[in-house]
């Protein structure tokens, strides 16, 4: 059931007045989940440069127009993955 | 006779595409297809961590011959992989790497997001509050899956601890803002969602409550706050 | 006050250059890196305001025929307006076509058309920024049939139409002297000493390929022999100006960056008459 407009206005109010630290304790938890400063910091910028790529010169001899051999399996943290999914 | 630049390099670019041409274009053919692979790895490194480094390299070559930038800043590149991932699962066989995509992209969208200064809403009346339509943060995005998508995030991370994530411990929705991500029941995610399509508080706090009846709204709103999830208030 | 000599600001030293302010006489970012807002952006800005400064766009496409991608033009343009960098640069090859963009630096066939192409974009370069910019010389795999006049020509006929400057990059000269079968010390000859504002130094690969070596500019290890001596010829030759060391590819800690640049300054302080192998 719903709560009445006065107990949704006291909730909002009382989220107001939550004292900082529960506040900085709310922050840690969402970084703690998922800390993309963490994560990246401050150096994620870079996708573009001006080098050549090291491997490009495989190809270079006449007949090696062909792609790289496909490596069929994914293999990763994709192994720790596991189950399957509940049809609802 | 010379071919005007123009023909020319659309004759260089069909090259390119078609695997013609002399033999050492294919140094600058490979350089794009591997550079632009490069590039993808980074906007989207849990997908990379799932597959490995050499099925990332084959697989977001593909999506490269077919989707190449349209612009040369490479971080706004690869909105479209989570749909190329989605359509060509028969590729990787993995269910959930196109929603795990969808959170890389989210988090890169929000990690080049600028950050201006959060909602400050001290001193504003509960009557004030009812009334109060608040903005999430640029960048922001809620993201439905399936699957646990925090929990298959946090086990690819790098140093991540061993153990095995459980796909039917889904589905989530997941908060993605410029600092970090939250996890949201189903009534934190209506409130969410509710403010995100333009609605008063009021009228976000009575979603949450439908989607959840136990919906902890002072805890979900204090948490929010403490987030940064809202942008400052338009005056 | 002597040439500077510093070193590209790559992503993986961001943090720790921001937080030591390492000695450097210069820093160079990539403009496509730094066109959205973002923590890297706010760590760069902060040591902006320590070091000079250099603007290195590599997605310009300067040899387009279509003419400059104007969205792209204007967020370069307020990059730097609010950074007023010391250097603003790009590179002669062209990497649009059709509305995508490639991300390699595609080599142009040197002819009065391309030539005129160039301009027209150098031209409406600096008229956005307001300033003058500087050319740098791409590596080269591919020698272009029908080119009409060489690279340095090309590069000198530019800087006197548009009033550009001119970024030497020592390891391409290298790499395209070497996969084109060019006398490097040659291609030298005939460059106008006072359009030349900057050197870049970086390292390269040596591929065995079927009948020969075809050296690649990977930018992944330290400036080899032959490209310490070309730098030191133009140095001698034009002067010294501020030298950039670029490391892309498997980037090694910053004391190695700090030791190239390191190398690179005593070299332009000796006006190139150093053996910088014993620097």
């Amino acid at each position: 059931m719903t709560p009445t407009r006065i107990a949704i206005a006291a909730a909002l109010a009382s989220a107001l007045t939550l004292p900082a630290v529960a506040q900085a304790q709310a922050q840690a938890q969402a970084q703690g989940r998922m800390p993309v400063e963490k994560c990246f910091g401050v150096s994620k910028a870079g996708q573009n440069d001006c080098q050549t790529d090291t491997s490009s010169c495989a190809g270079t001899s006449k007949k090696d127009n062909q792609p790289d051999a496909w490596i069929a399996v994914p293999k990763g943290t994709c192994q720790k993955i596991v189950g399957g999914v509940v049809k609802g | 006779m010379t071919l005007a630049l123009r023909e020319w390099q659309a004759a260089f670019v069909a090259d390119l595409a078609g695997g013609g041409g002399e033999a050492r274009l294919a140094i600058h053919r490979h350089h794009i297809q591997r550079s632009l692979a490069k590039a993808l790895a980074m906007t989207f490194p849990t997908v990379h961590a799932l597959v490995g480094a050499d099925f990332f390299r084959q697989i977001a070559g593909i999506f490269v011959t077919r989707e190449l930038p349209t612009q040369p800043v490479l971080a706004e590149y690869g909105a479209q992989f989570a749909d190329f991932l989605a359509a060509e699962e028969a590729m990787h066989g993995l269910p959930y790497l196109a929603d795990v995509a969808r959170l890389d992209w989210a988090l890169n969208v929000a990690f080049y997001s600028p950050r201006p200064s959060a909602a400050d809403l001290t001193g504003l009346s509960p009557e004030v509050l009812l009334s109060k339509v608040l903005t999430l943060a640029p960048g922001a995005e809620l993201i439905r899956s399936r699957y646990p998508l925090d929990r298959i995030w946090t086990a690819s991370q790098p140093g991540a601890a061993e153990g095995e994530v459980d796909l039917a411990k889904g589905p989530t929705c997941l908060l993605v803002l410029p600092a970090g991500f939250v996890r949201l029941d189903e009534g934190e995610a209506a409130f969410v969602a509710s403010i995100a399509e333009g609605h008063t508080l009021e009228a976000a706090a009575v979603a949450g409550f439908t989607a959840e009846s136990n919906f902890g709204l002072a805890g979900c709103f204090g948490r929010l706050l403490g987030c940064e999830a809202f942008a400052a208030l338009q005056q | 006050m002597n040439a500077p000599a510093g070193i590209g600001l790559r992503a993986p030293h961001l943090a720790e250059i921001d937080r030591d302010r390492p000695a450097l006489g210069l820093l160079e970012i990539h403009a496509e890196n730094y066109l959205l807002p973002s923590p890297s952006f706010a760590a760069m800005e902060r040591v902006r305001a320590d070091y000079r400064f250099s603007v290195h766009a590599v997605g310009l496409s300067l040899g387009a025929v279509d003419g400059l991608d104007a969205a792209h033009l204007a967020r370069v343009a307020a990059l730097v307006k609010r950074l007023q960098p010391d250097l603003v640069s790009d590179h002669l090859s062209w990497s649009t076509h059709g509305g995508r963009y490639f991300n390699d630096l595609l080599p142009l066939p040197y002819t009065e058309e391309a030539l005129d192409v160039v301009v027209r974009n150098v031209d409406r370069l600096q008229e956005a920024l307001g300033r003058q910019i500087s050319i740098e010389n791409p590596s080269c795999y591919l020698a272009i049939a029908h080119s009409t006049m060489s690279e340095p020509e090309f590069l000198s006929q530019l800087a006197k139409r548009s009033g550009c400057g001119l970024l030497l990059d020592a390891n391409n000269i290298h790499v395209t002297a070497h996969n084109l079968s060019i006398d490097p010390a040659r291609w030298l000859d005939g460059l106008p000493a006072a359009a030349i504002t900057e050197y870049h130094l970086a390292g390269h690969a040596v591929n065995e390929v079927e009948g020969g070596t075809i050296l690649i500019d990977d930018h992944g290890s330290r400036v080899g022999d032959p490209v310490w001596g070309l730098f030191s010829q133009c140095v001698e030759r034009f002067g010294p100006r501020p030298t950039v060391i670029e490391w892309d590819t498997d980037i090694p800690a910053l004391p190695v960056l700090l030791d190239e640049a390191r190398r690179a300054s005593v070299l332009l302080a000796a006006g190139g008459r150093h053996d910088a192998r014993a620097a």
